[in-house]
């Protein structure tokens, strides 16, 4: 045995720490959400009453919880694929060329690093009604913009801001996962006669599977809970909740409603939602998370 | 073997162009605007190129309380700075003691705690936030660092990937450090630390990023100006009521807010590119 | 300057497997012992037993007659040289050599001393401030080495030490090996499972198969008159011909129907396994007389593998399934599909019962005549 076997107290004074943090401020609000789910809180907070499912009724018969569930599945698709499909495009003439790959990851990567609050912040100002460079230029297409008004054209505008974003992560993992497809296998489909678009689809696009479901499942957890900064700079969920997804509606019913119980209801589900996303993640990448 | 065609090979460089210049467009008229005027900017398109009031933006943001915050921005940026540090620096501490005891010990419960810790993988702060702030508030820790760091530190991201770089290492090293009289503690100083190195700085990367760019905890817990950061005070900027926008302002903290983490990202692009594709395994 | 006593050891795992069944093995100080056996056999538990790395279930380890049982790796004062070298791939040579001495407390200035004789002694001085991957096979062997010796322990241990370097390399350290652990006089238990390894380099050997210990005794004594038919086969190369063979009164009746002249003693009819080494079947010269109490073995040979100064002949015997293997003389001349009598004579010959255990010499005529 490769281990320490004589210890008894130092592998839990090692894990002190972090179980205590975990405990602390994972299990016991995660609890308390499960819990709270259950009851009704009056107004003051005073006193509550087991509710049993009654705050998941209500929330389950809320026509807002479905248009934010739409809006979360529509918003996360589109920075999901938006997000992906550029990246995959760049990725593969980065890695195309050669010459310059690693300087066009340097020129690419950085948006990674700016806060989605920020990207928000950024895309908001190009689509500014009055200054906003694009929107002039859609107005003088005869398009008017203004995503104050317009619940659409505000859901775009996140959208867009969150691909710009997101597509940096998704660049690194295309091209490492790129650069990892042997060369020798695109030279032997180039001797079987395979053009350069042919070689793409029949050899490194299904090579590319495994990382391109991966990256799926990332980009859309991160749709669903880290845009939260994008929306809540750029469109605080409106106009008329066009751009309120699931988590924005947690924030908004718990925090500025102090409806406890629904948004309690709503982080059960949503906790559920996720776990079930986490458990397809986790049998896919089964083979590769050894215990 | 030759097998590309130049002609593509111009294509791809002339698309690769494109690309990058429309990623970095945003921040260019961000920048610019952030170098005129308010009264330049009002009423008109965005300008394309840098005005002469940038300095001077620049220095009474950082020097002087702007209005709607209560506080000066450099305040904002120094909050920031901690809360990013100290939720790299203490995710990686606790992660390094924690994976290092469930691959090097054998214990009971292991199992348990290995699964306690990896379940905090599946759900982010933001779908348990209304309780995270009410247990953050019972401990008193609302408006305070401990309490902008602390409930970020929660998640095993940093333990698994650890876990997956301790894996890789021979067992033969941790016996061969048991013969030469390490202890558990010495190994992990004098073997375990300086093999982790790389992974150790792919890691800080990834979590200064992190959490220099968290928004929804910090907006939150904090409602002292004394300690908001300097992402959350971008929406109080924007929030102006029927005023005007003050846009020299936004873009100018902007350019502030995502300047500490994208030089980061690019003085350390090795470490995070390495430490990202590694989570993925 | 030790010895080392292990009685009725026993190593249960967690799970219920059992490694090592009772292990007896005295070594005597400043012995070199190998223990070799096919993997799986428990060899590399048993010497991790004695590092300390896998704890004992049962019985006693003892070093210089002081229980060690429950002391740590570092308190034994062992030394261990690991297959793939285990060195530290941050530390320069050096201190990968000073690593242990640093953390036993030994003064600065002995360290250097010690680490600098040993260096010296092993042709490392100018190879002190590499890091290992710097370094070739040989040499990072040699560095693992080095921070053994550099301890001064009581006993080495080393675990399959040279399977990772090329055939002519090996060859080499091991002669090393043996001119280092007789020079410095330290005792030593080596284990490997490779049998050429194991011959050359031990005073004594233990050949161990499924967590027992078949046979334990000088390379010549085991390749003599090996205790049971596993060792008659594990050592030896090419392995020993087995013939499963019929005791017909005095005599013993061959695969092929012949019969040998052979008293064992036991009852008509019991069945024996006859082992003969390669080296030992010889060809008759053309019009010698065959001798007393020998049998022919008429075979046809299917392969021919010439080594330069001997020629193996892998040969078929009717009434057999295994080919029989003989060592030739190099200038012997034999073709395959060709037909050979090799004679088969009362000499050199074992015996082993159903069990695989050897026949006992009083029931056994053959030890007598030779």
């Amino acid at each position: 045995m490769t281990h320490f076997q004589r210890y008894r107290v130092t592998p839990w004074l090692l894990m002190a720490p972090q179980l205590i943090i975990v405990g602390v401020f994972f299990f016991w609000p995660s609890l308390q959400a499960v819990e709270q789910a259950f009851y009704v809180e009056d107004a003051f907070g005073l006193s509550r009453q087991f509710a049993g499912l009654a705050n998941f009724a209500a929330v389950l018969h809320e026509p807002d919880y479905y248009q934010a569930l739409g809006t979360t599945v529509v918003f996360s698709l589109s920075v999901a694929l938006g997000a992906m499909a550029i990246a995959l495009l760049l990725a593969v003439q980065a890695d195309r060329v050669i010459k310059g790959a690693n300087a066009y990851k340097t020129l690419l990567i950085w948006p990674y690093a700016v806060a989605p609050a920020v990207a928000g912040v950024l895309w908001m100002f190009l689509f500014d009604p009055t200054l906003g460079l694009v929107s002039a230029g859609l107005e003088s297409l005869g398009i008017d913009w203004n995503h104050n008004l317009d619940g659409d054209q505000a859901l775009l505008l996140v959208i867009l801001a969150s691909v710009w974003k997101q597509m940096s992560y998704n660049f690194v993992f295309f091209l490492a996962g790129l650069q990892t497809i042997p060369r020798s296998l695109l030279e032997a489909a180039a001797i079987d006669g395979a053009g350069p678009w042919r070689r793409f689809w029949t050899v490194t696009f299904p090579l590319l599977s495994p990382t391109s479901f991966f990256l799926l499942v990332m980009n859309g957890v991160y749709a669903c809970f880290e845009t939260f900064a994008t929306i809540d700079t750029v469109t605080g969920g409106g106009p008329a909740g066009a751009t309120t997804t699931l988590v924005y509606k947690v924030y908004e019913d718990g925090f500025i409603g102090q409806d406890l119980g629904s948004s309690a209801a709503q982080s059960v589900l949503l906790m559920i939602l996720v776990g079930l996303l986490t458990l397809i993640q986790f049998r896919f990448v089964e083979r590769r998370v050894q215990y | 073997m030759r097998y590309q065609r130049p002609g593509l090979d111009i294509a791809s460089h002339l698309l690769l162009a494109v690309g990058c210049g429309l990623f970095f467009l945003p921040v260019w008229l961000a920048f610019a605007a952030s170098t005129h005027s308010m009264s330049e900017l009002s009423g008109h398109v965005a300008p394309l190129w840098v005005g002469d009031t940038g300095l001077a933006n620049y220095a009474r943001l950082i020097e002087d309380p702007v209005n709607s915050l209560g506080t000066n921005v450099l305040k904002l940026l120094a909050n920031s700075l901690v809360m990013a540090l100290g939720i790299a620096v203490g995710k990686i501490a606790i992660s390094l003691l924690a994976a290092y005891a469930i691959v090097f010990f054998r214990f009971p419960l292991r199992r348990l705690c290995f699964w306690l810790i990896f379940i905090t993988l599946m759900l982010p702060v933001e779908v348990r936030i209304v309780p995270t702030y009410q247990v953050a508030a019972d401990l008193h820790l609302l408006d305070s660092y401990p309490g902008l760091i602390l409930p970020l530190i929660a998640s095993a991201t940093a333990t698994f990937l650890l876990r997956q770089f301790y894996l890789t290492i021979p067992p033969e090293l941790v016996e061969a450090a048991r013969i030469d009289g390490a202890g558990p503690w010495r190994f992990l100083r004098d073997i375990l630390l300086p093999l982790s190195k790389t992974n150790i700085a792919a890691l800080f990367v990834i979590m200064f990023l992190y959490g220099w760019n968290q928004y929804l905890w910090p907006l939150l817990v904090t409602t002292d100006a004394d300690y908001m950061t300097v992402v959350v005070s971008l929406k109080r900027l924007l929030t102006t009521g029927d005023s005007p926008v003050p846009w020299q302002d936004v873009t100018a903290t902007a350019m502030l807010a995502m300047g500490p983490p994208v030089l980061v990202i690019l003085l350390m692009q090795r470490y995070f590119v390495k430490g990202l594709v590694d989570s993925e395994k | 300057m030790a010895t080392l006593q292990l009685s009725a050891l026993e190593k249960r795992y967690p799970n219920g497997f059992t490694a090592l069944h009772g292990i007896d093995l005295a070594v005597e100080d400043g012995e070199l012992v190998v223990i070799v056996g096919p993997s799986g056999c428990g060899k590399s538990t048993l010497l991790r037993t004695l590092a300390g790395l896998e704890s004992i279930t049962a019985g006693e380890l003892a070093i210089n007659a002081r229980r060690v049982n429950d002391l740590e790796p570092a308190e034994r004062d062992i030394a261990m040289v690991f297959q793939n070298y285990a060195l530290y791939p941050h530390m320069s040579v050096y201190d990968n050599m000073a690593y242990g001495l640093k953390n036993r407390g030994v003064a600065k200035a002995d360290i250097r001393r010690r680490v600098n004789a040993t260096a010296e002694l092993l042709d490392l001085g100018a190879l002190l401030d590499r890091r290992p991957r710097q370094l070739s096979g040989g040499q990072r062997q040699r560095v693992a080495m080095g921070r053994a010796i550099v301890r001064e322990p009581q006993v080495f241990l080393f675990d399959e030490p040279l399977s990772n370097l090329d055939a002519k390399l090996r060859v080499q350290m091991r002669l090393e090996i043996r001119r280092l652990q007789k020079r410095l006089g330290v005792t030593a238990v080596y284990v490997t499972h490779d049998q050429t390894e194991a011959m050359t380099l031990a005073d004594r050997l233990v050949v161990m198969n499924a967590g027992r210990v078949e046979q334990c005794g000088t390379p010549m004594a085991l390749y003599d008159r090996p205790a049971t038919r596993f060792v008659a086969g594990f050592i030896g190369s090419p392995a020993m011909n087995f013939l499963p063979v019929t005791v017909r009164g005095e005599r013993l009746e061959l695969p092929d129907g012949g019969e040998l002249d052979l008293a064992t003693g036991l009852d008509d009819g019991a069945e024996l396994t006859l082992g003969v080494r390669p080296e030992h079947l010889t060809t008759l010269p053309d019009g010698a007389a065959m001798p007393a109490s020998a049998v022919a073995l008429d075979t046809r040979v299917e392969l021919i593998e010439p080594l330069g100064a001997d020629t193996l002949a892998y040969t078929r015997l009717a009434g057999l399934d295994e080919p029989v293997v003989a060592r030739l003389d190099g200038e012997h001349a034999v073709a395959e599909g060709q037909t050979l009598r090799l004679v088969l004579t009362g000499e050199r010959l074992h015996l082993f019962d159903a069990e695989g255990q050897r026949l006992a010499e009083r029931r056994c005529a053959v030890d007598v005549v030779s």
